[in-house]
C-alpha cells in the first residue's frame, strides 16, 4: 500500500469526441483525498461525459486518468468500480424489479470489498440506514418516490465501498428540505473518509459544500479554484450569462 | 426451512414428485419409465438453459450444440473402450470449454444481436459435425455393444435433473443469482456496480452447457445411436428454448412446468401422425401466444390467477402447502 | 486478371440479390427496431408461391413477382395489424419479445408450407434456367443476370418512393428520429404498418428470385436470413446506401474467398456468420461507424 500522499485522482488532458462533437477538450485537474470537489458548468458543458470517462463507462479519446497513481485508461467500468471509484447517474436507473435491499446488495457483493454472508448483510443494513431507506428495504425499486430514488442511487454507489464517490446532480428535482438533507449526507460521507466529486446545478449547494471546483464550458476548463474565487471569474460569469468568451481570453 | 417454504410453496410437491420418480422403476411399466426418462431429460435441458436465458436474459438458440458435444464425446470414448459413465465429465468439460470459446466473442453482443449470433453458431456446428470424419458424418455413430442399461441410465437422468434443479436454486439464492438478475434488468447498471458481466455470463454459459452435455451423453447411451439428425435435430433445439419460455423464463418452476408440458406434447405428437406433422404450428403458436399475452409464461399466468383469488383462499392454499 | 474480372462480376450479380433480400429486414428494423426473424419464412413462402404459379399457370417466375410482391405487401400489413402492433414498444433497442414472436411466426409459416406442399425439394425450371452468356471469358447464367436486373430496378424504384413521396419521406423520418417525426404529425402506427408491408414485399421478391436460382424446402431461408442480417449490420442497420454497400462487401468476400482459397463450398455460409460476429464485435456501428472512425483519424492528423 503506497503512502496516501498527493492527489487521489489526477485527470490530465482528457478529451472525448463523439463524431464531430468535441465533448471534452483536454481537461485537467487533481483531486486531493477527502476533498469535496465540484464540477460545474452550463448545460452541455461535458460534465456528465467527464464522469463517464472517469469510471470507464466510455473510453476517453485521449488523455489519462490516474487513480491512486494507477492509470485507469483501458479499464472497464466494473474494474474501476472494484478499485474504489464509482459514480451515480443523473437519470436514475435502479433495477426496477428488485427490492431496494437487493439493489444495494449488488454493489455490496460485487463492489470493492466483495463482501459475503453476515458481513454483506451488515453492510446492506448500514447503507440503508445512512441513506434513510431502511423502512423501504423490501419495497420494489420501481415504486419509489423521486427523493427515495435519488437516495437509492447514492446508496447503490455507496454499497460498492468506494474511496472516491462521483455524484451526478443528486440534488436535482429535490425540495429545499431534501436538499438540506442531501447536503448533510454529503458532508457526513466526506467526514467518514470518502473523497467526493460532484456535479451540481444548485450554486448554493456548491458554494456551501465544495472545497474546490472546476468550471467547464463547451468541454473546456475555464476556471478552477475555491468556490468564492472561481465563481467570480469573468469567464465563468460570461459562460453562465451566455456571453461567448473570446477565444484565448482565458488560458 | 419455513423461509424456504414461503419462497417456494411448491417445494414439497416437487420433493414428493422426486420421490415418485426415484421409485417409479419398482412399479411402473417400461413405457411409462421411458416417458419419465424423457421428462427428466427435458427438465435438465430447460432448467440449464434457463440459467443463462431466463435468469440473465441471454436467449441462445444454439444449445443443441452442447447436447451434440456430450453425445459425441460419450460415443467416441465408449468406442475407445471407456465406461460410458466416465465419459460424462469429459463431455461436460469439453462443452464448457466450447461454451467459453463461443461466448467470448458473442457475449459482447447484446440482447437480440446475441440471439442471432447463436443461430449462426448452431448452424456452423451442425455443418461442421456433418462434414467431419470422426463423427461418422451424416450417417451417424453407434455405441459399442454391452453399454445399454436402462435402469442405470434412468437413475442417471433423474439424478441429473434433481442435481440441476438444486444447483440452479442454490445459485439463485446466492451472489451469482443476483448478478444474473442484475444483468438481465440492466447490464450497464450491473457493470456500474462492479459486476464483470462478461465473466458472469461466461460462467452461467459454462455451467449450463456442461449440464446439457451430461444429458447429451446419457441420451447417447440410452438410444445407442446418434447422428447430426438426432442430436442437432431442429425440433430438439427448438424444444430446449420453448420449454423455459412457455413455462416461465427466469423462474425455478417455469422450466419444470415447461418440461412437463412438452414431454406430454411429445408423447401425443409421436402417437399421432397428424399431430406430428403440425408440431411447428403448435410450437410456433405457443410462442406467439406467450409473447403476446404473457411473456412470463405459465408461471406468469398462475401468478395472475392467484392475484385474482380472494386473499383468504390464497393463505389457505399456502398453509396447505406448508402442512404437506 | 481475367479470373479476377469474372469473379468480380459474379460478386456484383450476387450483390443485387443480397441487397433486395436485406432491404426488407432493414426497413422493418429502421422503423420499428424489430429484427424480423420471420423474414426467412416469408422468403420461403414466396418461393413456393412463385413455384405454384409457375406449376399451375406456367407463369414466368419473374412475371409472377408482379402478383407475389403486392400479395405479400398485404400479408405484411395483416401480420402487423394482427400481431406486431400489440407488442409493447421498447424505447432503446429491439426486444427479445418481438424477436421470439416473429420466430413463432416463422415456425408457423414453415408448417404451413409443409402442410400445403410437403417436405420434398422443389425447384423451378424455365427455358432459360440452363442458359448462359459468355462475357470476359466467363459464363454467366441468364437467371443470375435477370435477378440482378430486377433487383436493381426494384431498389431504384423503392429509392424513388422513399425520396419523392410523402409516405417515403415519413418512413425515412421515423427511421431517423421517431419522436421528432411523431411531433411533426406523422402517424407512426400507420407508417409502421406500411413499412412492415414493404419489408414483407421485399422478402417476397427475394424469395421469388431465389426460387429461380436454388432448390428449396420449407426449411429454406435460414442461411439467407443470416446473410441478410450480416449485410444490414455491415451497412449500419438502417440506411439504404448502407444496405447496398453491405451487400457488395459480403458478395465480394464470399466469391473471392471461394475462388482464391480452398474453403470448401459447404463451409461458404460460415463466411457470412464469421463476418457477422467480427463486425458486431469489432465495429458495432458497421461500415459507416468504421468509416467515421478512420475519417476522424485522418482529420486529426
Amino acid at each position: 500500500m503506497p503512502a496516501e500522499s498527493g492527489p487521489i485522482l489526477a485527470v490530465s488532458a482528457v478529451s472525448k469526441r463523439f463524431g464531430g462533437l468535441l465533448a471534452l477538450d483536454s481537461v485537467s485537474f487533481e483531486v486531493q483525498p477527502k476533498e469535496i470537489f465540484s464540477v460545474i458548468g452550463p448545460n452541455g458543458a461535458g460534465k456528465t461525459t467527464l464522469f463517464s470517462c472517469l469510471v470507464g463507462a466510455v473510453q476517453p479519446t485521449s488523455g489519462s486518468v490516474r487513480f491512486r497513481n494507477e492509470e485507469l485508461k483501458g479499464l472497464r467500468n466494473d474494474e474501476i468500480v472494484t478499485r474504489g471509484l464509482v459514480r451515480t447517474h443523473q437519470i436514475v436507473k435502479p433495477f426496477r424489479d428488485m427490492t431496494v435491499a437487493d439493489n444495494i446488495r449488488v454493489g455490496v457483493l460485487y463492489g470493492r470489498l466483495r463482501l459475503r454472508g453476515a458481513k454483506a448483510r451488515e453492510r446492506v443494513d448500514e447503507v440503508l440506514g445512512r441513506t434513510q431507506l431502511t423502512h423501504r428495504a423490501q419495497a420494489k425499486a420501481g415504486v419509489l418516490s423521486i427523493g427515495e430514488l435519488k437516495r437509492l442511487e447514492i446508496a447503490r454507489a455507496l454499497a460498492t465501498s468506494p474511496d472516491v464517490l462521483c455524484l451526478d446532480e443528486v440534488m436535482g428535482g429535490l425540495n429545499p428540505a431534501e436538499i438540506q438533507q442531501a447536503m448533510g449526507l454529503v458532508r457526513a460521507l466526506r467526514d467518514s473518509g470518502l473523497t467526493i466529486l460532484m456535479i451540481e446545478h444548485h450554486v448554493h449547494a456548491v458554494a456551501g459544500l465544495s472545497d474546490r471546483l472546476v468550471v467547464l464550458n463547451f468541454g473546456k476548463k475555464i476556471a478552477e479554484g475555491r468556490p468564492a474565487v472561481a465563481l467570480r471569474d469573468p469567464a465563468v460569469v460570461a459562460a453562465y450569462l451566455g456571453d461567448e468568451p473570446e477565444p484565448g481570453a482565458k488560458a | 426451512m419455513s423461509a424456504l417454504l414461503r419462497r417456494h410453496p411448491l417445494l414439497p410437491v416437487g420433493l414428493a414428485f422426486g420421490a415418485f420418480l426415484l421409485f417409479a422403476p419398482v412399479f411402473a411399466e417400461r413405457g411409462t419409465e421411458n416417458d419419465l426418462w424423457n421428462m427428466s431429460f427435458f427438465v435438465v435441458l430447460a432448467a440449464a438453459w434457463n440459467l443463462l436465458g431466463g435468469f440473465a436474459g441471454q436467449v441462445s438458440l444454439g444449445y443443441s450444440a452442447f447436447v451434440g458435444i456430450g453425445a459425441y464425446t460419450t460415443v467416441l470414448l465408449a468406442k475407445a473402450g471407456w465406461s460410458p459413465w466416465l465419459t460424462l465429465p469429459v463431455g461436460a468439460a469439453l462443452a464448457a470449454a466450447f461454451s467459453v470459446v463461443v461466448g467470448l466473442p458473442t457475449f459482447r453482443l447484446r440482447g437480440p444481436y446475441f440471439t442471432i449470433a447463436t443461430i449462426g453458431v448452431g448452424e456452423a456446428v451442425r455443418v461442421i459435425a456433418s462434414g467431419l470424419d470422426f463423427t461418422g458424418g451424416s450417417s451417424g455413430l453407434r455405441m459399442p455393444p454391452g453399454t445399454f442399461d436402462f435402469t442405470a441410465n434412468y437413475y442417471g437422468m433423474v439424478g441429473l435433473a434433481l442435481v440441476t434443479l438444486v444447483l440452479v436454486a442454490w445459485l439463485q439464492q446466492h451472489a451469482f443469482g443476483l448478478a444474473l438478475e442484475a444483468i438481465r434488468q440492466d447490464i450497464d447498471g450491473a457493470e456500474a456496480l462492479g459486476v464483470n458481466s462478461t465473466q458472469v455470463k461466461l460462467q452461467a454459459h459454462a455451467i449450463s452447457s456442461a449440464l446439457v452435455a451430461v444429458a447429451g451423453g446419457l441420451f447417447a447411451t440410452n438410444f445407442q445411436y446418434i447422428s447430426p439428425g438426432s442430436v442437432f435435430d431442429f425440433r430438439l433445439s427448438l424444444t430446449i428454448v420453448l420449454m423455459p419460455i412457455v413455462g416461465g423464463m427466469g423462474t425455478l418452476t417455469g422450466p419444470v412446468l415447461g418440461a412437463m408440458l412438452f414431454s406430454y406434447l411429445q408423447i401425443k405428437l409421436l402417437a399421432s401422425p397428424a399431430l406430428r406433422d403440425s408440431y411447428l404450428f403448435i410450437y410456433g403458436g405457443l410462442l406467439i401466444v406467450v409473447m403476446l399475452f404473457e411473456p412470463r409464461g405459465i408461471v406468469g399466468l398462475l401468478d395472475r390467477l392467484r392475484a385474482r383469488l380472494p386473499r383468504r383462499r390464497t393463505q389457505a392454499v399456502a398453509e396447505a402447502h406448508g402442512a404437506g | 486478371m481475367q479470373k479476377f474480372v469474372v469473379v468480380a462480376l459474379n460478386s456484383l450479380l450476387a450483390a443485387g440479390l443480397y441487397a433486395t433480400m436485406s432491404y426488407g429486414l432493414a426497413v422493418i428494423y429502421g422503423v420499428m427496431r424489430i429484427i424480423n426473424l420471420a423474414h426467412a419464412g416469408l422468403m420461403m413462402l414466396a418461393a413456393y408461391a412463385t413455384w405454384a404459379l409457375n406449376d399451375r399457370f406456367a407463369l414466368d417466375p419473374f412475371l409472377s413477382m408482379l402478383v407475389v410482391a403486392p400479395a405479400f405487401f398485404l400479408l405484411g400489413m395483416a401480420l402487423y395489424a394482427t400481431l406486431i402492433r400489440w407488442l409493447p414498444r421498447s424505447q432503446a433497442g429491439p426486444s427479445i419479445q418481438s424477436l421470439l414472436l416473429l420466430f413463432g411466426v416463422w415456425l408457423v409459416l414453415q408448417n404451413l408450407a409443409y402442410a400445403i406442399w410437403g417436405g420434398d425439394t422443389q425447384s423451378i425450371l424455365t427455358p432459360y434456367t440452363m442458359e448462359s452468356v459468355q462475357l470476359f471469358g466467363g459464363r454467366f447464367g441468364v437467371p443470375q443476370i435477370l435477378v440482378f436486373g430486377v433487383s436493381i430496378l426494384s431498389l431504384v424504384g423503392l429509392n424513388l418512393v422513399l425520396r419523392r413521396t410523402f409516405l417515403g419521406k415519413a418512413i425515412r423520418a421515423v427511421t431517423q428520429n421517431r419522436d421528432a417525426a411523431m411531433l411533426s404529425g406523422v402517424n407512426a402506427g400507420q407508417i409502421a404498418a406500411v413499412a412492415f408491408g414493404i419489408g414483407t414485399a421485399f422478402a417476397a421478391m427475394a424469395g421469388s428470385m431465389l426460387s429461380t436460382l436454388y432448390a428449396f424446402t420449407p426449411d429454406f431461408g435460414r442461411s439467407f436470413l443470416l446473410k441478410a442480417f450480416c449485410i444490414i449490420v455491415l451497412g449500419g442497420m438502417e440506411s439504404f446506401t448502407g444496405v447496398a454497400v453491405g451487400a457488395l462487401v459480403l458478395a465480394f468476400i464470399e466469391n473471392f474467398a471461394s475462388a482464391y482459397t480452398s474453403i470448401p463450398v459447404s463451409y461458404q455460409d460460415a463466411i457470412s456468420f464469421t463476418l457477422l460476429v467480427v463486425v458486431l464485435v469489432a465495429a458495432p456501428g458497421g461500415l459507416p461507424g468504421l468509416w467515421r472512425k478512420l475519417d476522424r483519424r485522418v482529420v486529426a492528423r
